[in-house]
């Protein structure tokens, strides 16, 4: 979910008076925004809210989701440091739904944090004008400190809630001055996030925890084959309801657990297509080779003369990779609890796509937009996953057929098996080197299934961006190139996962580069700082990672580092892991040292937490991640075979944070992609066996402890 | 009806004995803070003590806890300032929180066995699961909170 924003011009929208508590509310647009997110209507067309109440409280209203990666706290620290008030006294909630975007592509802080920090010296300066003209004296003698405007000729001073409502009248300036990075007293510092406290005794509440007086408890069962639906169902004992969700049924009790129970025992009779034997995850990747042959591939990127480079090379390289579907086992499972009444909707969910949820409930239940209350939950973890609209279809439907609020809780099993999972892939790589050893042309085909196809965004004779992104762009000189895209047409659906294109494509970018490396027995560092030659942005962080990470110093006997690089989001990563290799089987992965250049850091300390996230993350998924099809079912049960990194098998973390002041990048999902390679290329060194196939260690589980 | 002494309160809960503990706290008691996971005594997500032991409340028969006590993430501290969520605070550990609260609550056990605890003991000791990855924090936190 990549794309490219330079900041567009702020425009200052609109203001509205706060009927309720007084005060004022300012709403922003960013022209040429991020339009995605509204499927109820127009495109949403506010970025920024500011909320000034004459109670004294301050909220921003922000349209993105809060998953556990900081993006509240970071906004309201970007508020907070423009209004001039004290850390503690923003408070940040979910905009409404039809004004809300997709989390996705970390950007909830590199789109927003900019019209935010406008808006909020926008609400500054008119409360500066209200006070100002409260004294009757000019507006540059007046400063805004505390939540609070001051005289500076008097020392007078008027509380922000007691100006609110006479500054709702002022003009909105159209270019508010930005208090200077130098005077910068809270961004870039590691303030304490303000979610925190209530994560650590019981009462935040998620998606999972919603309770609604009187409210009912649903489980679900789907068909186990891909493309399966209903044929006929009957009422089961011990629950109130069955609901036939087409590829699927729920039914309904008094606790999960009851309906747990009672939708394992309903009696249902399912239709599988006969397309479900084809659905099997070892044909498709038959099926791959033949296409990486035989096409259709469409170019992605194309820059100079490749066919030249491989026809005069010295010596030419080929190398085929194969990545696995991975599931994103959020650990909180997805669920949805829906009250429905003649008259309106309400939703709560963990949902990252608080917009689309809105235009789902208008298409099930025919009621106008301003009938539904979506409510957007803490979520616990979403990693793409909760962009998606079946749960929340799912519960929809069963709130109304029940006739009361209904909770909907899928099982860890269901979760894992009918995922939107990580595409598979295969990509072939060919390189052309010169009698020196020099990279004259770079070919890479990637053979996966497409996202945007498969939703119907694009058409059958398009790229899909999302499968070459991390492929195409590279900052490395290769002298010339061409990124060339094979669409599979495998029906497992598919979805965004953590750095999406990504985390397939820097494993076999930076894995072939290391195989460049040992093919002319360069120094892996040495090759990817000649490549980097004339980037210094990306040569910096390739050298401030290898520095973090020890490069070239002495190591225990048995222990060998990997380094590798990728560019995502805006943000630029590299990673150096240094791992030895207990048995046969085994892998320790002991420390990675990463740098990032994120342009700036809003907050470090959340930074440096999503990198070790992004980093365990990536390192479940090469060691162990995959998800295998037979006859249209899914592998994946529970963590039983779907196994994740343990405290006892993580590394230390160290990460090294560039504020190189670009502009501002994600760091939700960067610090993903470089881990898979930077371990293969280790474990290349240490045990001269090339991984060129994920998982590390197929079909490993866990088992309880 | 089943008697159930839960964070220092007493409950008679109208349900079958066989009806699992997690699904007890928190559909019917609403202790929503123990979380579940997995389902399979795997996650750790539902951990709870009992009687001063963690416990995986998931796969636990409801009966199992009768005369027992039984202390959630809510019934650690009254004030939320056991040492344990203090240091979490101070460490900045939870990403999404999801799994913190049985974190908390098998390093709150830990710490009644073995007051100080070396990295290799916490390694040992805490096999629970945390997707977003926040162990690193959670290792650092065990060893302020111990340090007290
Ligand atoms: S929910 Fe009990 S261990 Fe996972
Ligand atoms: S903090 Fe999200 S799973 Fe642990």
């Amino acid at each position: 979910m990549s794309n490219t924003t330079t900041l567009p011009a702020v425009k200052i929208d609109r203001r509205q008076f706060l009927a309720t508590t007084g005060g004022f509310l300012l709403a922003f647009t960013l022209e040429g925004g991020n339009k995605a997110a509204n499927a109820a209507g127009a495109a949403p067309t506010v970025n920024a809210w500011v909320k000034i109440s004459t109670d004294e409280s301050i909220t921003i209203l922000i349209g993105g989701s809060e998953l556990g990666q900081g993006a509240y706290s970071g906004l309201a620290q970007v508020a907070a440091e423009e209004l001039m008030v004290d850390w503690a006294q923003v408070r940040a909630e979910p905009a409404p739904a039809a004004q809300s975007w997709v989390t996705g592509g970390s950007s909830n802080i590199r789109a927003h944090a900019q019209p935010l920090r406008v808006a909020s010296a926008a609400a500054r300066e008119m409360l500066i004008a209200a006070g100002a003209a409260t004294w009757n004296v000019p507006p540059s003698t007046c400063i805004a400190r505390q939540g609070k405007v001051i005289n500076t000729i008097t020392n007078d001073s008027l509380t922000f809630g007691s100006l609110a409502t006479l500054a709702a009248s002022m003009p909105v300036p159209a270019n508010p001055p930005l208090v200077p990075a130098s005077e910068y007293r809270l961004v870039g510092t590691p303030v304490k996030r303000t979610d925190i406290p209530a994560k650590t005794n019981g009462s935040a509440i998620y998606g999972i925890d919603v309770t609604v007086p009187g409210m009912l408890f649903a489980a679900v069962k789907h068909c186990p084959s891909v493309g399966g639906t209903v044929k006929s169902v009957r009422t089961a004992t011990g629950s109130r309801a069955v609901v036939n969700l087409g590829n699927a049924i729920a039914a309904v009790s008094t606790t999960t657990e009851a309906a747990r129970s009672a939708v394992s025992n309903v009696p249902v009779i399912w239709n599988i297509p006969s397309s479900a034997a084809g659905v099997d995850t070892a044909l498709y990747i038959t099926q791959a080779k033949q296409m990486m042959v035989n096409g259709p591939a469409l170019v992605a990127e194309q820059q100079g003369d490749v066919t030249t480079a491989f026809q005069t090379a010295a010596k030419t390289l080929e190398m085929t990779y194969t990545l696995p579907y991975l599931a994103h086992a959020c650990m909180e499972v997805l669920c949805c609890t829906v009250s429905v009444s003649p008259t309106g909707c309400d939703v709560w969910a963990p949902t990252q796509a608080p917009g689309w949820v809105l235009g789902t409930v208008m298409a099930l239940t025919n009621m106008p937009a301003s009938s539904i209350n979506v409510h957007p939950t803490l979520m616990g973890g979403g990693l793409g996953r909760k962009i998606e609209q079946d749960y929340i279809a799912q519960a929809v439907k069963v709130a109304m057929a029940a006739g009361k609020p209904v909770k909907l809780t899928w099982s860890r099993e269901e979760d894992m098996a009918n995922d939107q999972y990580r595409p598979f892939a295969l990509a072939r790589v060919r390189v052309a080197l010169d009698a020196q050893g020099n990279i004259k042309g770079w070919a890479n085909r990637i053979v996966s299934p497409s996202i945007l196809f498969q939703r119907g965004w694009i058409p059958g004779n398009v790229v899909d961006t999302q499968s070459t992104e991390g492929g195409t762009g590279l900052a490395y000189n290769f002298g010339s190139r061409l990124t060339e895209y094979v669409r599979h047409p495998g029906t497992v659906p598919v979805g965004f996962w953590r750095s999406v294109g990504h985390s397939i494509n820097a494993f076999v970018v930076e894995s072939a580069i290391d195989e460049v490396a040992l093919a002319t027995n360069t120094d892996p560092l040495m090759l990817r700082q000649r490549l980097l030659a004339n980037d210094p942005r990306s040569l910096n962080v390739l050298n401030e990672a290898a520095k973090l990470g020890g490069w070239g110093t002495s190591l225990p006997a048995g222990h060998a580092r990997g380094i590798a690089f990728a560019a995502s989001f805006n943000s630029i990563v590299a990673e150096v892991a240094e791992v030895s290799h207990p048995a046969a089987g085994t892998i320790r992965v002991h420390k990675v040292a990463v740098a990032i250049d994120c342009g700036s850091a809003i907050n470090p300390d959340s930074v440096e937490a999503q990198m070790q996230g992004g980093i365990f993350h990536g390192l479940s998924a090469a060691l162990w991640g995959e998800v295998k099809f037979t006859n249209g079912v899914a592998s994946a049960r529970n963590f039983s075979n779907y196994r994740v990194l343990l405290m006892r098998e993580a590394p230390v973390v160290s990460v090294k944070i560039i504020q190189s002041g670009a502009p501002i990048g994600g760091v939700g999902e960067p610090g993903v992609p470089p881990i898979a390679p930077a371990v293969a290329n280790a474990y290349a060194k240490l045990t001269r066996t090339r991984v060129r196939t994920l998982p590390f260690f197929p079909g490993s589980g866990m088992s309880d402890g | 009806m089943i008697s159930l002494n839960v964070n220092g309160k007493n409950y008679s809960v109208n349900v079958d004995p066989g009806t699992k503990m997690l699904w007890v706290l928190r559909d019917i008691l609403q202790l929503t803070g123990t979380k579940y996971g997995c389902g399979i005594e795997i996650c750790g997500a539902c951990t709870i003590l009992l009687d001063g032991e963690a416990q995986k409340s998931c796969d636990m028969d409801v009966s199992e806890g009768v005369g027992r006590k039984i202390t959630t993430i809510e019934g650690l501290s009254p004030t939320g300032t056991h040492p344990l969520q203090k240091a979490w605070i101070e460490e900045q550990v939870p990403q999404c929180g999801y799994c913190q609260s049985g974190m908390i609550m098998k390093a709150a056990a830990l710490l009644q066995q073995n007051p100080n605890p070396s990295d290799s003991d916490i390694d040992g000791e805490i096999d629970n699961i945390c997707v977003c990855g926040t162990y690193q924090r959670i290792r650092a936190a065990i060893h302020l909170a111990a340090k007290g």
